[in-house]
Parts: structure tokens; C-alpha cells; sequence
């Protein structure tokens, strides 16, 4: 694979918690290419360093040794305000806690991005109403978060996350708090995002988003025990197995 | 007994815990209570200090001044000394208006008494260094010398002629320094003078080498001190124009220095205990979940309600009540310096009395009740399990800021919508700003003052005490509350930073720059300061013109506006740092935390 062809590329990347006897590594000596349009999925036991793994490739986290280049630029090295205005750029975020902010509406939470990268508000507004009706939640949008059930809390958030057209979508366990239904609206979304061609690394248990995915890496002790191309286009064959093309 | 103890053994598990505000609460209440105290205490030191002067010199009980030193004079003052009423006098004595220089040209008027070299029973200063008058020296009254800088053996010109000092000595029959002229010359108005003494023959001479105004004046004791008012009325007819001071006349005209004092200690210690109240509850409502929690905890093995308020409360109404004390020790050392400022009275100063020990504790309480009584209403009547499980006060969606933010700068835009999460830590921001502005224009209005300085013709190369004492009482108490409302700010923004740290990491994630952060939680604290200063500024000029003169000048608009922006400038540089450390903060791991 080309490194500028790449969205996402980490080399030799290492992250420890702690020190002395309680020192682990959290990501152990992995290598990763993450191609434009691919649909990457991991998967592995709790406390592996699949979560650790997003926050470095999203430059939320520093790597203690090794390197992480996001859209062809080295990004470990840079200053927290550098990493912040490639995240603008480059990367959204999902989180399984959603983590909207609570006392603004859908409309605004997902206006927040473009507005933080200073777009007009009016800018910001249009993009939101767009990213609302794409996600199915247009007549949502003045509603707090508190006010919608998990699944649209999460559309929400991918809406937000898209908000500034990013080269890349990360998302942390995205269905972890979502009943079957809500899942299956989120796993929808990400075909639609993949088939229009967004890179998205997706950290999940769950195997039904997995099988959504182009590739399936497999993480164990901070290691990648497994790379899996799907063969499959579409939801994948799990996808059809629980149903997504129907 | 056993709940007592659990109460005791909790409070100090929670101190122990929460050293910074228990310092801070200890702190402010002191500084509150000791200001209260002393203003309070003013007028009962003055009085105390004079009581002693006046027993230790024999002070008269009148002193009767006739502006006139013509024949006719002396045989009416001494037909006083003949009434019944009267059990002992001193006088009638000469009173001589000059003007005394020092060898480093410090000029004032002075009023030179003179007096025989062995004194009589009633009016006899007491020598505080050196000796008493003798023939061609002079004794200074203690007040006058210490603003002179002059001590025994020094040498002063007065009315052209050297004296040595052989002595320093107060008096009770005159006010303080600079009031020891108790009528003018020929009668008229007396400007501010120092005392001297003389021999009666040196007197003389004084006066007359010069030609210099001479009044006369009699010291009287009566059988029955009390009685002054009744010993005036009936000697009014008199057919010589005589004046008569009464000794509670003298001791009033002490406090005319104090004058001022007392509204700077009093409103000031209200300023300090509004800021106390104001830190103390910002502190509490950043802990309210957290004593909600606690108050559940306690309530699921068993304590009953009014045990969860015991706990709550005691805490901070032992803290109040050990600032109080505190203040009450500081208030009794401090007082003698606030309540004396000029060396004219000897002395120890009394105690604190019970009222003001009443006042400066009901203060206390109420600083602790007031602070703390919500949060700890909430969590003791929140059920079991709702306050187990309790998180922090839900913000309200406020569509119109939200959309006013979306047009500003990314720092506004995140400081509006924090300052927006939590309306009345805004409020409690721009009080605790306007109540320093408030000081900060006082202490201002002070400085812009014109006055006339203690020197001869109102040359200030003998500076107005008074104004000095003000000033520098100002000064301390605009200190103090600088003090507080700088702990405040810093709280405040602390207290806000840790509030939001989930939606600054959202908004990290977002790509919003950890400057972009910081100056988003500066601005949170700025908008609400601003609009304090914006109001301490006519508040601090309306809460003045109650007190003031009504000839005071107004100080200066430019140092007003320069006084506004200094406390917006500083705002800013003390909320960066909380703010910095804050936006610095892991944003893997405060979501981890928030998810946790």
C-alpha cells in the first residue's frame, strides 16, 4: 500500500500505562495501514488496546514510541494545537457513551465541529440539517439529548462526527449501549458511509458490525493476532445472515 | 455521646480531606469577623484610651477658654474656681499662638499653654520622656512630637526663639494631636496645632516679644464630673465670653480622626463576608454531588436526616466558628494601632466587648449558614437512592445564547456557553468582581481627595493623619478583599473547568486547540466579570456619596476605567493558569472517566 494513499498509517506503535512491575502495554509493536474508503473493524477481549489503538491513530493519545500519520502527515510528533486542528480536519469521532454535549440540541451538537473550525454559523447550520436528514433524525433536531432514545443519541453522533467531511471516522464500541434495533439503524448508516466511500476504523465486540467491515483485525494483549480481508461487499455475509439487505 | 462522636470523627475526615476549603472558608471568615471587630471596637478604644489619660493626668472636667487675655479675664475664670460645684482647678494660664519650626524646617502652628514648673492637682500631663517644664525649654506634647520626629534634647524655633525639648508629656484637657487649639485666636476658628508647654514666665515672654494672640483658659474638676452640661448652663451669663469644654466634649472630639474609620471597617468587613459567602458557595456547589453522594452513604447505613445535616453543617460552622475567634484575637491585637493613630493618649486598649463578640459571630454563622445551608438542604432530604446514584445538576438548554455564541470567536463561543451552564456561578462572579471594583473605588475616591496637610498653612510636609489613617485602613481592607475575590476567581474557574471537563473534551476531540480551551474558560470567568466591574464602578460611587463629605471629590474617570480594566486584566491572568492546567488535562481519560 502506498503511504499516501493511506488515510490512516501506524509504524511500530507502542503505548505503556504505568511503571516498573505495573507497567503494560496497552498497544505492543503494531503496524497498521488503513486505506482510503476501507472499512476497518477491531475486535478483541476488553482491555486489549483496542481503545487505546483509536486514541493514538486520532492523535488523543501520545504513542511512547513508534508513529502514527494520518492523510500522509506524521502526526505523533505534533504540538496538542497541531493534533487539534488535524482532528478539525481529518478526524471524527464515536464514542459508545455518545458523549454529546447535553444542554444543546441535535442540531447544535452536530453544528459544534464546523463551528469550532470556524465556519459561519450559517455554514454550520446547513451542514447540520444535511447530516440530520442523512441519519434520519431531521425532525429531531431541536431536541436534547436527553430527549432521544440511545439509537438516535448515536446517529446524532455520527452526524456530528461527519460534520466536517473527515478523511477519516473513528468509533469507539458504537453500538456497546444499543438495543438490536438501534444497532441495526447504526450499522446501516456506516454501509451507507462505506459505500460512499468514508474510511471508517471501527473498535467493536460486536460481531455484527465486524461483519459489516472490509477487514477484521483481531487484537490480544496490546497485539494484532489476526488481519481478515472480507470478501464480501455490502453488509458482508454476516450482514445478510442477521438481515441488513432485507 | 456516640453520635456526637460520629459527628466529630466525620467532620474531621471531611476536613482532613478538603484541607483547601477549610483553609479558605477559616481565612475569609477571619478576615470578616476581625474587620467587624474592629470597627465595632473604635469608638470603645477611643473612649478607653481617653478614660485612661484622663486618670492618669488628672484631666479637668471643664476647661473654660476666654479668646480675650484683658484684665477682665482673670478675675472671672477665677471667680469659677470659687463656685460651689468646682472642688479644684488649675489656672487660669495663658494660652500663646505661634508657629514652631524644627531643624529640618517642618513648620506648624502650636498652641504654648503655660504652666507653673511644679503642676497643680487638676490638668497635670504626664511626662512619657524626659522631664517637666523648666526655665527656657519646652515640653512637646507626645502626639505633636512623634509627627514632628522629635525627641527630648532636640531643638525647636518657636515664634523665632530656640527651645530645647526637655520633654514629652500628653494631657487629657485638649484633643488629640492636631486638635490642641480648642479655640482660635481672638476666638476665632483654630487651625490644626500641636501642643507645647511652657514656663508661665517664658510664656509671657513669648507672647509679648511678638505681639502674639493670647487666649486665656481654666481647668475645673467639679464634685460631680458627670454634671458639665449643668455647670455650663448655669455660668452662660457670664459677662466675659467664656467657652467651655466639657471632658465628654474632648473625648468625642477624639473620635473625629476615627470619623471614617469606622464606616471602612463596617461596610468593609459586610464586603468581606459577601465575598467569604461567595467563595464558600462556589466551593460548596462544585462539591454538591459529592456530598449528595455522601449524605446517601450515611442515610443507607442508617443516619438519620437531621445526622446528615448535622454532619454537613457542623463542619462548616466549626470552621466559621474558629475564623471567628481568630478574627476576634486579631481584631484585639490590631486595635490599639486602628484605634490610636495619633501617640496623644497612653493606655491599653479594652477588650472586645460581648456585643461586638455577639456581632462578629452572628457574622460568621451567617457566612457559613448561607453558604452551605442549600447543598446541604439538598443532600439531606434527597432519598437513599437517588442520592447514591446522583450526578451533576443537569444545565439548562438556553436556544438564544446558544445561537448568539454560534456567532463569535471559538473562545467566546465556548466561554458564553460555559457561563451559560451555570447561571449563578456567573452571578457569584460578577458580585465577587463588583464588590472588589466597589472597594477598589473607594480607596480611589480616597486618594482623590484634596486635604489639607497638618503644616503651617495646610503645608503637608506634616501629612493629614486623618486622611493617612483612611487611606491606609482602605488599603488594607481593598487588600483583603482583593485577596478573597483572587481565591474566588480561581475557585470559580477551577470549580467550572472541572464542571465541563467532559464537554472540553468533547469539543478537544472536535479539534478544539487546548488554548482554544483555555481562553474559552478565561471567557467564561471575563464575561461575567466584566459585567461586575461595569457595576462596582456606580455602585462603589453611590455605596461612597452615603458616607463621604458632600464636597469629596469624585476621583478621576481615567483612573476609574483604568481601575475597571486593571481588575479585567487581572481576572484574565488568574483564571489562565486554572484554565491552562484544565484544558491540559488527557482527553482519553476524562472520557474514560465520564464513561466510567
Amino acid at each position: 500500500m502506498n503511504v499516501s494513499s493511506a488515510a490512516v498509517r501506524a509504524c511500530g506503535l507502542v503505548k505503556t500505562h504505568g511503571q516498573g512491575q505495573s507497567r503494560v502495554r496497552a498497544v505492543d509493536e503494531v503496524d497498521l495501514e488503513v486505506p482510503q474508503g476501507q472499512m476497518l473493524a477491531v475486535m478483541g477481549p476488553s482491555g486489549c488496546g483496542k481503545s487505546t489503538l483509536l486514541h493514538l491513530l486520532g492523535g488523543l493519545e501520545r504513542p511512547t514510541d513508534g508513529e502514527v500519520w494520518v492523510a500522509g502527515r506524521r502526526i505523533d510528533p505534533l504540538s496538542e494545537r497541531a493534533l487539534a486542528r488535524m482532528r478539525r480536519r481529518s478526524v471524527g469521532f464515536i464514542f459508545q457513551a455518545f458523549h454529546l454535549v447535553e444542554e444543546l440540541s441535535a442540531a447544535e451538537n452536530v453544528e459544534l465541529p464546523a463551528l469550532l473550525a470556524g465556519r459561519s454559523r450559517r455554514q454550520a447550520r446547513r451542514r447540520a440539517s444535511l447530516l440530520l436528514e442523512r441519519v434520519g433524525l431531521a425532525d429531531r433536531a431541536r431536541h436534547l439529548p436527553s430527549q432521544l432514545s440511545g439509537g438516535q443519541r448515536q446517529r446524532v453522533a455520527i452526524a456530528r462526527a461527519l460534520a466536517n467531511d473527515p478523511l477519516v471516522v473513528l468509533a469507539d464500541e458504537p453500538t456497546g449501549n444499543l438495543d438490536t434495533t438501534a444497532t441495526l439503524d447504526v450499522l446501516r448508516i456506516f454501509e451507507e458511509l462505506r459505500a460512499a466511500g468514508q474510511t471508517l476504523v471501527i473498535v467493536t465486540h460486536d460481531e455484527r458490525v465486524a461483519a459489516t467491515a472490509d477487514r477484521l483485525i483481531s487484537m490480544r494483549d496490546g497485539m494484532f493476532v489476526d488481519d481478515t480481508r472480507l470478501a464480501g461487499t455490502g453488509t458482508g455475509w454476516l450482514g445478510d445472515l442477521i438481515g441488513l439487505e432485507g | 455521646m456516640g453520635s456526637v462522636m460520629l459527628v466529630v470523627r466525620l467532620v474531621l475526615a471531611d476536613v482532613r480531606r478538603h484541607k483547601v476549603q477549610a483553609a479558605m472558608l477559616l481565612l475569609a471568615v477571619t478576615a470578616a469577623t476581625a474587620t467587624l471587630a474592629l470597627g465595632l471596637s473604635l469608638r470603645g478604644v477611643s473612649d478607653a484610651l481617653y478614660e485612661q489619660t484622663r486618670a492618669a493626668t488628672a484631666g479637668p472636667d471643664v476647661v473654660a477658654l476666654s479668646p480675650a487675655s484683658g484684665p477682665a479675664v482673670t478675675p472671672a475664670l477665677t471667680s469659677l474656681a470659687n463656685e460651689p460645684e468646682v472642688i479644684a482647678h488649675h489656672g487660669p494660664y495663658r494660652i500663646v499662638y505661634a508657629d514652631l519650626t524644627t531643624r529640618d524646617s517642618t513648620s506648624s502652628s502650636v498652641v504654648v499653654q503655660g504652666f507653673a514648673e511644679t503642676p497643680g492637682a487638676v490638668n497635670r500631663p504626664l511626662v512619657t520622656s524626659g522631664r517637666w517644664v523648666r526655665s527656657g525649654g519646652t515640653v512637646l506634647e507626645r502626639g505633636f512630637a512623634t509627627a514632628l520626629g522629635v525627641g527630648v534634647g532636640d531643638h525647636v524655633t518657636i515664634a523665632g526663639r530656640s527651645y530645647p525639648v526637655v520633654g514629652i508629656a500628653v494631657t487629657a484637657a485638649t484633643s488629640i494631636y492636631p486638635w490642641a487649639a480648642q479655640i482660635g485666636p481672638y476666638g476665632g476658628g483654630s487651625d490644626y496645632s500641636g501642643l507645647a508647654w511652657m514656663t508661665r514666665a517664658d510664656t509671657r515672654t513669648l507672647a509679648s516679644s511678638q505681639d502674639l494672640p493670647v487666649t486665656m483658659a481654666l481647668d475645673l474638676k467639679l464634685r460631680d464630673p458627670a454634671a458639665t452640661e449643668a455647670f455650663r448652663d448655669a455660668h452662660r451669663d457670664s459677662t466675659i465670653w467664656i467657652n467651655f469644654h466639657s471632658w465628654q466634649f474632648t473625648a468625642e472630639q477624639d473620635m473625629v480622626i476615627l470619623k471614617d474609620s469606622r464606616p471602612i471597617l463596617v461596610v468593609g468587613s459586610w464586603l468581606l463576608s459577601f465575598l467569604a459567602v461567595t467563595g464558600v458557595a462556589a466551593l460548596a456547589a462544585g462539591r454538591a454531588v459529592e456530598q449528595t453522594r455522601r449524605a446517601g452513604l450515611l442515610k443507607a447505613v442508617g443516619a438519620a436526616p437531621g445526622l446528615i445535616a448535622a454532619v454537613l453543617l457542623t463542619e462548616y460552622l466549626a470552621l466559621a466558628l474558629a475564623g471567628d475567634a481568630l478574627g476576634l484575637v486579631i481584631a484585639r491585637l490590631a486595635v490599639p494601632a486602628i484605634a490610636s493613630p495619633t501617640a496623644s493618649r497612653i493606655g491599653d486598649a479594652a477588650g472586645v466587648t460581648a456585643a461586638t463578640v455577639a456581632a462578629a459571630t452572628v457574622l460568621a454563622v451567617a457566612v457559613a449558614v448561607l453558604s452551605t445551608l442549600r447543598p446541604t438542604l439538598r443532600a439531606s432530604r434527597t432519598a437513599t437512592v437517588t442520592a447514591l446514584t446522583t450526578t451533576a445538576h443537569q444545565p439548562r438548554h438556553r436556544p438564544w445564547l446558544t445561537a448568539l455564541s454560534a456567532l463569535l470567536p471559538t473562545p467566546f463561543l465556548l466561554g458564553l456557553r460555559l457561563t451559560a451552564r451555570r447561571p449563578g456561578r456567573a452571578v457569584l462572579q460578577a458580585c465577587s468582581t463588583a464588590t472588589t471594583v466597589i472597594a477598589i473605588v473607594a480607596l480611589l475616591t480616597l486618594y482623590a481627595q484634596q486635604e489639607r496637610g497638618y503644616g503651617l498653612d495646610g503645608s503637608s510636609t506634616l501629612p493629614n493623619l486623618r486622611g493617612e489613617h483612611d487611606r491606609r485602613l482602605m488599603l488594607a481592607v481593598t487588600i483583603l478583599l482583593i485577596a478573597l475575590a483572587v481565591v474566588n476567581t480561581i475557585t470559580l474557574t477551577w470549580t467550572t473547568a472541572m464542571e465541563a471537563r467532559a464537554n472540553m473534551a468533547i469539543a478537544r476531540t472536535l479539534g478544539a486547540t487546548p488554548g482554544q480551551i483555555t481562553a474559552g474558560l478565561s471567557t467564561a470567568q471575563l464575561l461575567p466579570a466584566l459585567a461586575g466591574a461595569v457595576i462596582g464602578v456606580p455602585l462603589g460611587i453611590g455605596l461612597l456619596s452615603l458616607f463621604a463629605a458632600r464636597n469629596a471629590a469624585e476621583p478621576p474617570s481615567s483612573w476609574l476605567l483604568g481601575a475597571a480594566l486593571a481588575t479585567l486584566l487581572a481576572t484574565a491572568a488568574l483564571t489562565a493558569l486554572p484554565a491552562r492546567l484544565a484544558a491540559r488535562r488527557s482527553v482519553a481519560q476524562t472520557l474514560s472517566a465520564e464513561t466510567a
